[in-house]
């Protein structure tokens, strides 16, 4: 009966990691380029009371057994990698992926970083930079005095320049695709590091083979999280917290029936 | 059934009886307990208590109907799986795949091959197909590998990415009479041998199957399970209560 108390409670446990994950995909709906975690439970290991096959008498075996397990446990929050909608903003520094890729982006440390928010900016030097002011990879300069920008869907960028007709090319846009997304690691500020679990990334020129995806100019994605599927995570995560309490007060109250014989 | 006539039948009393009842009431408990633990385990399969009288297996003579009507016990005899299929969730993922009908995927542990009902895979940097616990998910060639691409998935478990066949996983279905055995990460093992390929079940791409424990029914089994356990200890109040006349007012007047 202990071993229901504690069971109960590693069930109330995984539901409030359910609850705080909801609430950050809730938190981050209206982030661009943001994507949903999901968390994910197993089972944990069985008690073997009564071995299944044991002899039940000198003629019988037991055909099920008895075997009590104990709980769950929080096993990963996988990253889901799915397509936010596209919202269109006529800036043309805000990009969209149109497909699996990832932009990558340039940290202070040194290492790259990979994201899906392409709300771009230009930094004093006119550079393009994210929203905290980290560095496109590829460096991407757009020099002063030009009119216009345009990024073809490959990620070609050109540019006008004032008083002349003909488009100038100044640099191209690469991203990176990984075999395993959702192993990636979320570090805040819409950036994912690329880890053991995700793999190398593969880099090409956007529109190819590979399944990167085309970039499309003038959109941002949103959040891929869906307003309706975390209110109904939410209400399982909560019913399932509720029918667990539950069992610890059955518990508990059979505990208190136990200490009460012979009073 | 050999019939032990010489052995001492068991003592002419209730308050065993009572007491074997709540124990196996507790010991249900812990079971049920597991059950709404894992509410949210996809592929989780729930278990059932199942009880048995305790004289059926025994082999005990009675002296008496009384006799056998208190030591009767009520024990706990194992714990049954239900087989049935949990919910299935639009996920979206491609690399989400349910099972509708009775089979299960078959998957490589250290321990050798599990089976399971939770399709939530992924892929490692080099392609293989694993369970979200990092055991390689198997085809009917062995491990999966997949190139870069999109996946689709057909019903009968055809892996195709961009168009092109790249493997078939492994269903398989258990004959009604193979008891699984629950190893934890919503797995399960199986007696050597009993694995057969799955002739009714098929493939549900971007689908999650959840748990098949039914929360009301369970809270329900809870109540019952906690009123039952009060049962016996009002029972063995009774009979505590009846031993206490017994030995402090009748005993001394004899």
């Amino acid at each position: 009966m202990i071993r229901a108390l504690y069971t109960a409670a590693s069930g109330m446990m995984a539901q409030e990691t359910n609850l705080d994950n909801v609430a950050n995909n809730l938190a981050n709906s209206s982030t661009a380029g943001f994507r949903r975690r999901r968390v994910q439970f197993e089972d944990l290991v069985y008690q073997n009371l009564i071995m299944p096959g044991a002899a039940a008498s000198q003629q019988t075996t037991v055909v099920a057994g008895l075997q009590v397990g104990l709980g769950t446990r929080t096993a990963a929050s996988e990253v889901i990698q799915l397509q936010g909608d596209f919202s269109q903003t006529g800036n043309p520094l805000d990009l969209t992926i149109q497909g699996q890729g990832f932009f990558q982006v340039l940290l202070p440390d040194g290492e790259t970083a990979y994201t899906r928010d392409g709300s771009f900016h230009l930094d004093g030097q006119g550079n393009l930079v994210t929203q905290d002011g980290n560095p496109v990879q590829p460096s991407i300069t757009i020099p002063a005095g030009a009119t216009s920008v345009t990024v073809a869907s490959d990620g070609t960028v050109s540019v006008t320049q004032a008083g002349q007709t003909a488009a100038q090319q100044v640099g191209s846009l690469q991203l990176a695709l990984f075999n395993n997304p959702g192993g990636l690691n979320s570090t805040g500020s819409n950036l994912f590091l690329a880890t053991t679990a995700s793999g190398d990334p593969v880099v090409g020129t956007p529109g190819g083979s590979e399944g990167l995806g085309s970039i499309v100019q003038g959109m941002l994605e949103q959040s891929n999280v869906s307003v309706v599927d975390e209110f109904v995570q939410m209400i399982v995560a909560q019913r399932s917290y509720e029918a667990n309490s539950r069992v610890v007060s059955a518990a508990d109250q059979m505990l208190q029936d136990i200490n009460t014989l012979g009073r | 059934m050999q019939q032990s006539s010489t052995g001492t039948p068991p003592m002419d009393s209730g308050y065993y009886a009572a007491c074997a009842g709540f124990a196996a009431q507790a010991q249900a408990l812990d079971l049920v307990a597991h059950n709404l633990a894992n509410l949210g385990t996809a592929g989780f399969r729930g278990q059932q208590p199942t009880f048995r009288s305790l004289m059926a297996g025994g082999g005990w003579v009675s002296s008496n109907p009384l006799n056998a009507a208190v030591n009767d016990f009520s024990v706990i005899g194992g714990s049954r799986l239900d087989y049935s299929s949990g919910a299935l969730t639009g996920t979206g993922s491609p690399l989400d795949l349910a099972i509708a009908g009775s089979g299960f995927f078959a998957v490589q542990t250290p321990d050798g091959v599990a089976y399971t009902r939770n399709g939530s895979f992924h892929l490692t940097p080099t392609g293989q197909l694993m369970t979200p616990d990092g055991n390689a998910v198997l085809g009917e060639q062995g491990p999966i590998n997949l190139p870069n691409g999109s996946v689709a998935v057909s019903s009968d478990g055809t892996v195709s990415v961009d168009g092109a066949v790249a493997a078939k996983l492994m269903l398989t279905e258990f004959a009604p009479n193979v008891n699984l055995s629950p190893t934890g990460n919503a797995l399960y093992a199986a007696p050597d041998g009993t694995a057969l390929a799955a002739a009714t079940s098929s493939v549900r791409q971007g689908m999650l199957e959840g748990s098949n424990v039914s929360a009301v029914e369970s809270v329900v089994q809870l109540i019952r399970l906690q009123r039952n356990a009060e049962m016996m200890q009002r029972a063995l109040s009774l009979f505590d209560s009846t031993l206490n006349t017994t030995a402090t007012q009748d005993l001394p007047h004899v």
